[in-house]
């Protein structure tokens, strides 16, 4: 008989979710897991899932099949939720009457917490003396720290924002990266959606992409860009002629970018250099080309074809 | 780690830090005191036993003072959904029917504390004017302060508490205030002025019995009470089976619905 | 004209805002409904009297109501009438010498019956104690007359066909101020007339009587209503009443034109005997008729009325009770309107409505055409439903139902259209101006309902029922009211018994001006203030 340490539950579990609003499916068999110590980007167009996936996950919405679990445990389990799953949905649901500092306090007292750790969270947020000020006259990325402090109040292992660069500034967007990489870097897992890729270039390990309400892709960050960079060079030749011939002899698939540009498939840089060094071909410049977030995406949901019929749906 | 404390915590902290409940709470008060002291400055008594019920003259505020506690409590919970805050709540609660629980609990706490004050006032400014004012010993009135009073005062803070659990219980059904507010003012307008036009003396004391505002006041008779349709805590009660009939139906869909 | 076209948009802007949320059109429908079907409550919710009454098995027991005249009118015609037939033209001229009464002056009838139906009386007339002189169209109850007499208490008068009052001279008559009478009649056309003297005559007043046959009865009368001590402190409910009588004494009576045969002289008692009534012998009644007297006049003694009856509350429905279910509308409309304005801030699309039509004052107007005109249709249909709806049931359950004029019904089914469109636009207004929904419309339903069950539900006495009535925007239920106050009718016109202070169009426009005040704050905030 083998011992054997049951692996810890995934921070988050979605499994095969679905859920129907009338006519339209907005959850489709969604399922995937989010891990601990990384930055998860939850990708896809409006009205592809993810919002009312997390709205799963927090037990809000109940799924017609499936289920959710945060550490293993429903939510509706969780005593003192806040201590398990930090989330942010809507920065603009609070009633605007009330101040910052209250409706933290508010929320601080119903996970059995006091005012000593709103001060503690608001220190963080960065929100200063605006913190006394009613929250019904903040801007939007005001409201967005002020939810990303609502959030972290019970310093929770887990932590889920939905859309939370909406309404920020460069400067905005800036610290959120910063400081989702700083609680992964802890080792808590933070589930964060976007519709834009590029909001979570340089920050997310993670990417699960989705489209008309299943997971399409589930991959990480770094494999993704290597699999879309993997075999393209860059090449800036005056002898464009030559290379080519030169290239294409030695097994390259060379495609024409530019007056003096080419990209070259099927071999690597060094190979390249290679080529032409033996050749004799003269050249300005040879390349690895690294793939952007955003390329990687557009690669990956370019063979997606429900993935463009969403978009589409979307768009419509 | 008590859910119910947390909550009732959660809750206490949201009431009072909107302006809006002390505001409203200012204005149950006043409009309960005025009312009743316009009341018991203008209905005189005169000749023997004028028919008029001094607990009832003296706290007819009460009638305009509920619309006010309405509202309160309308907005204790219709303000979360009119703005999504609903949300932020479930998931720092997740189980629905101890926050409702929670909310009912405050709601009724302040209400219960302004109308102590509201109804106290109003009975203060009665005892000193109605006697001045033909409710007197000699035409019938003996006793002003008996325990009738008492019953008729402590009933009415009741009430108010009743009308503000309906309240709760209504915009959780509705989830809208405007409409909530619409619906617990109808609830108590309507049926009076319904009974006005059933003439049927069976039907027409079916309604004022089953109309929480009108069975609910029973609680102020202190004179005639036989005559009432119903007994002053059997009145009371009426209303405490709408309040916490509606206030079980909010819980329950509470749990069904999404929030 | 450009700004007329682009306000035609804004409305028509509106009006798409407003059905194309489904909660709204809900509510409207809701409104209507609710008119409706609560107004129908009231039938169905009823007996007819009688059933508690006797005992009667409902089948058995059929309410025709209160008497009436030919135009369906509720009317009281009870005198003691000395009478001869006219034929053609002619006139009757009488001096009337001696008018005084009897009442119970603490209400009821006599203590002891079986001894003088008197006993317990006291002298003096009732402030409309009527004696004088009467042309009518017949004996025949409800039929069309024209009279000249003086009062209790409102001095010389002429009356004709129950509801039609001119005053004369403003005298007491008595033993020493005898007054002469006259009325006389060409074709339809009755004139009437007064004099101290019998020699110089002042005319009070024509009245046309249509239709009205060669032959008539012309003659003396004298009749009086119950006496009532109307206790205004509460409610105008405690009201005591008894039979009075009043005795007028004629002389120098003179009947020109062709009149043929004697005069027909209702004896002592003989209304009793013909009222058949268990009790009417020994009381009042007992001793109505009516003696000759020196002079060859006559001396008579009447109890009763000949003037229009006031809906009393067991004998029937008023028309206007077929609208009760105008609160529950009432308080949907509200609903509605409220949401409109306080919606568009809730979700910031007031921003949006602001920049599409950035003369602020206009996107107002444009809400309140678009409210006010929907609730009004909403209202009209509803009340043009409601009221042949309810007046079926009422008649397929045998209840009598008050009589109103055509006119009336109208001006009470467009009134309560009118009254919803009104109260729409002052909801929105107050809904602009407080920006909460709850407390816009908490804030117009306790402002127009409440007073209103304060002023008819309540323990406040008549008075503050009728200032209320007055001066709130509950005055605007006047609208409704058919039932008529009449002046020459003492009753207890309060709101508890659906008579309101002000005139049907001058109670909607209290409302108008609350509405009215609202919006114009409301404009003005909507102008000063950011969005």
């Amino acid at each position: 008989m083998t011992t054997r340490t049951a692996a810890p539950p995934p921070a988050i579990a979605v499994q095969a979710l679905r859920k129907r609003f009338g006519a339209t499916a907005a959850l489709d068999g969604m399922s995937f897991d989010v891990a601990a110590g990384k930055v998860t980007g939850f990708v896809g167009p409006n009205g592809a899932g993810k919002t009312t996936t997390m709205r799963v996950v927090l037990g809000l919405d109940t799924p017609d099949e499936g289920r959710a679990l945060v550490n293993g445990v429903p939510y509706a389990k969780l005593r003192r939720p806040l201590g398990h799953i930090g989330a942010l949905l809507d920065a603009a649901a609070l009633q605007p009457g009330r101040s910052a500092r209250s409706h933290l306090l508010w929320l601080a007292h119903s996970q059995g917490l006091g005012a000593k750790r709103v001060e503690e969270v608001v220190a963080q947020s960065g929100l200063g003396s605006a913190i006394r000020r009613k929250a019904g006259g903040y801007s939007l990325g005001m409201r967005q720290r002020l939810g990303i402090a609502a959030a972290m109040l019970g310093d929770p292992p887990v932590v889920m924002l939905d859309e939370p660069f909406n309404g920020l500034d460069p400067e905005g967007i800036l610290w959120i990266r910063g400081y989702l990489k700083a609680l992964a870097g802890e080792g808590r897992a933070v589930l964060v959606s976007s519709h834009l890729m590029s909001e979570l270039e340089g920050c997310a390990d993670h990417l699960v992409v989705v489209g008309r309400g299943k997971v399409i892709a589930d991959t990480g960050v770094a494999e993704l860009i290597a699999r879309s960079s993997s075999g393209r060079v860059v090449l800036r030749t005056a002898s464009r002629a030559e290379a080519t011939t030169a290239l294409a002899n030695a097994g390259g698939t060379v495609a024409v970018t530019g007056p003096d540009t080419l990209t070259v498939d099927g071999l690597t840089a060094e190979e390249v250099v290679r080529v032409l060094s033996a050749g004799a071909v003269p050249f300005a410049e040879v390349s690895a080309h690294r793939a952007s977030l955003e390329e990687a995406y557009m690669d990956l949901t370019r063979d997606s074809v429900e993935f463009r019929a969403a978009t589409a749906g979307e768009v419509a | 780690m008590n859910p119910f404390r947390d909550a009732l915590h959660a809750e206490w902290t949201k009431l009072r830090t909107v302006a809006g409940t002390a505001w409203l709470l200012a204005t149950t008060f006043l409009l309960t005191v005025g009312l009743s002291a316009v009341s018991a400055a203008t209905v005189t008594c005169d000749g023997t036993r004028c028919g008029e019920d001094p607990a009832k003259v003296g706290l007819l505020g009460v009638m305009a003072g509920q619309a006010v506690v309405a509202v309160l409590a309308v907005l204790a919970v219709g303000e979360e959904y009119g703005t999504g805050m609903i949300r932020v709540t479930f998931a720092a609660m997740p189980r629905r029917e101890v926050v409702l629980a929670a909310k009912a609990t405050v709601v009724a706490a302040v209400t219960a504390a302004a109308g102590v004050l509201a109804v106290l006032a109003s009975a203060l400014v009665a005892l000193a004017l109605l006697p001045g004012h033909g409710f007197t010993p000699a035409n019938g009135y003996a006793d002003l302060a008996t325990a009738a009073t008492l019953r008729a005062a402590a009933g009415s803070v009741l009430y108010l508490v009743l009308i503000a659990l309906l309240g709760v219980g209504v915009t959780t059904l509705l989830r809208d205030s405007a409409a909530a507010v619409g619906a617990v003012l109808g609830l108590l307008y309507l049926f009076p002025v319904l009974a006005q036009v059933i003439s049927n003396p069976d039907w027409h004391r079916h309604a004022l019995q089953l109309a929480p505002m009108q069975a609910g006041l029973d609680v102020q008779a202190t004179i005639d009470v036989a005559g009432q349709p119903l007994s002053p805590w059997q009145g009371l009660g009426v209303l405490a089976l709408w309040a916490f009939g509606v206030l079980g139906l909010g819980g329950l869909t509470l749990r069904m619905r999404d929030a | 004209m450009p700004g007329r076209d682009s306000f035609l948009y804004l409305v028509r802007a509106e009006w798409t805002k407003l059905r194309t949320v489904r909660g709204w059109v809900v509510g409207l429908a809701l409104a209507a409904i609710l008119t409706v079907g609560l107004g129908m409550l009231g039938p169905l919710g009823s007996q007819i009297a009688c059933d508690h009454v006797n005992g009667a098995a409902i089948s058995a027991c059929h309410v025709t109501g209160p008497p009436h005249d030919a135009t369906g009118q509720e009317v009281d015609d009870e005198s003691t009438f000395v009478h001869r037939t006219l034929t053609g033209d002619g006139s009757i001229t009488a001096r009337l010498t001696a008018f005084g009464g009897k009442y119970f002056p603490s209400g009821g009838g006599p203590a002891d019956p079986t001894a003088d139906p008197t006993a317990g009386m006291a002298d003096g007339l009732q402030p409309w104690s009527k004696a004088g002189i009467l042309v009518k169209n017949g004996t025949t109850f409800g039929s069309a007359y024209a009279a000249v007499l003086a009062t209790g208490t409102h001095g010389v008068r002429m009356q004709y066909d129950y509801t039609h009052d001119t005053a004369g001279p403003a005298v007491t008559v008595g033993s020493a101020t005898p007054r002469w009478l006259r009325l006389t009649r060409a074709g339809d056309t009755l004139t009437g007339y007064d004099s101290a003297d019998g020699t110089t005559w002042t005319e009070i007043g024509t009245a046309r009587l249509t239709n009205l046959p060669r032959n008539v009865e012309v003659g003396v009368f004298a009749t009086s209503p119950d006496f009532a001590v109307v206790k205004n402190s509460f409610g105008g409910s405690a009201t005591n009443t008894g039979p009075s009588l009043a005795t007028g004494t004629f002389d120098q009576i003179a009947v020109t034109g062709q009149s043929s045969g004697a005069w027909t002289v209702p004896a002592i008692g003989s209304a009793a005997a013909g009222d058949g009534g268990p009790g009417a012998a020994r009381g009042p009644e007992a001793v109505a008729g009516a003696v000759p007297s020196a002079g060859g006049g006559f001396t008579v003694t009447g109890t009763g009325d000949i003037a229009p009856s006031v809906p009393d509350e067991g004998q029937g429905k008023t028309p206007e009770s077929a609208l009760a279910g105008t609160f529950g509308g009432l308080i949907a409309v509200i609903v509605v309107a409220a949401l409109t304005m306080t919606s568009e801030y809730r979700r910031g699309l007031i921003r949006v409505s602001l920049a599409a039509s950035p003369r602020r004052g206009r996107l107002l107007a444009a809400k309140a055409v678009v409210l006010g005109g929907v609730s009004f249709v909403v209202g009209l249909a509803a009340a043009a439903i409601a009221v042949p709806g309810v007046r079926a049931v009422e008649h397929s359950k045998r209840m009598y139902v008050y009589y109103a004029s055509t006119q009336a019904e109208i001006r009470m089914v467009i009134g309560t259209a009118a009254l919803l469109a009104v109260s729409a636009v002052f909801a929105l207004a107050v809904a602009t101006i407080v920006r909460r929904g709850a407390a816009a419309v908490a804030a117009v339903i306790v402002v127009i309902i409440l007073p209103y069950l304060l002023a008819v539900a309540s323990v406040l006495p008549a008075g503050a029922a009728e200032w209320l009535a007055r001066v709130t925007p509950a005055a605007a239920f006047a609208v409704q009211q058919t039932v008529i106050a009449w002046p020459q009718v003492r009753a207890s016109y309060t709101p508890t018994n659906g008579f309101y202070p002000l005139s049907p169009w001058l109670g909607l426009a209290v409302l108008c001006l609350y509405a009215a005040a609202a919006y114009a704050v409301a404009h003005r905030q909507l102008r000063r203030r950011d969005v």
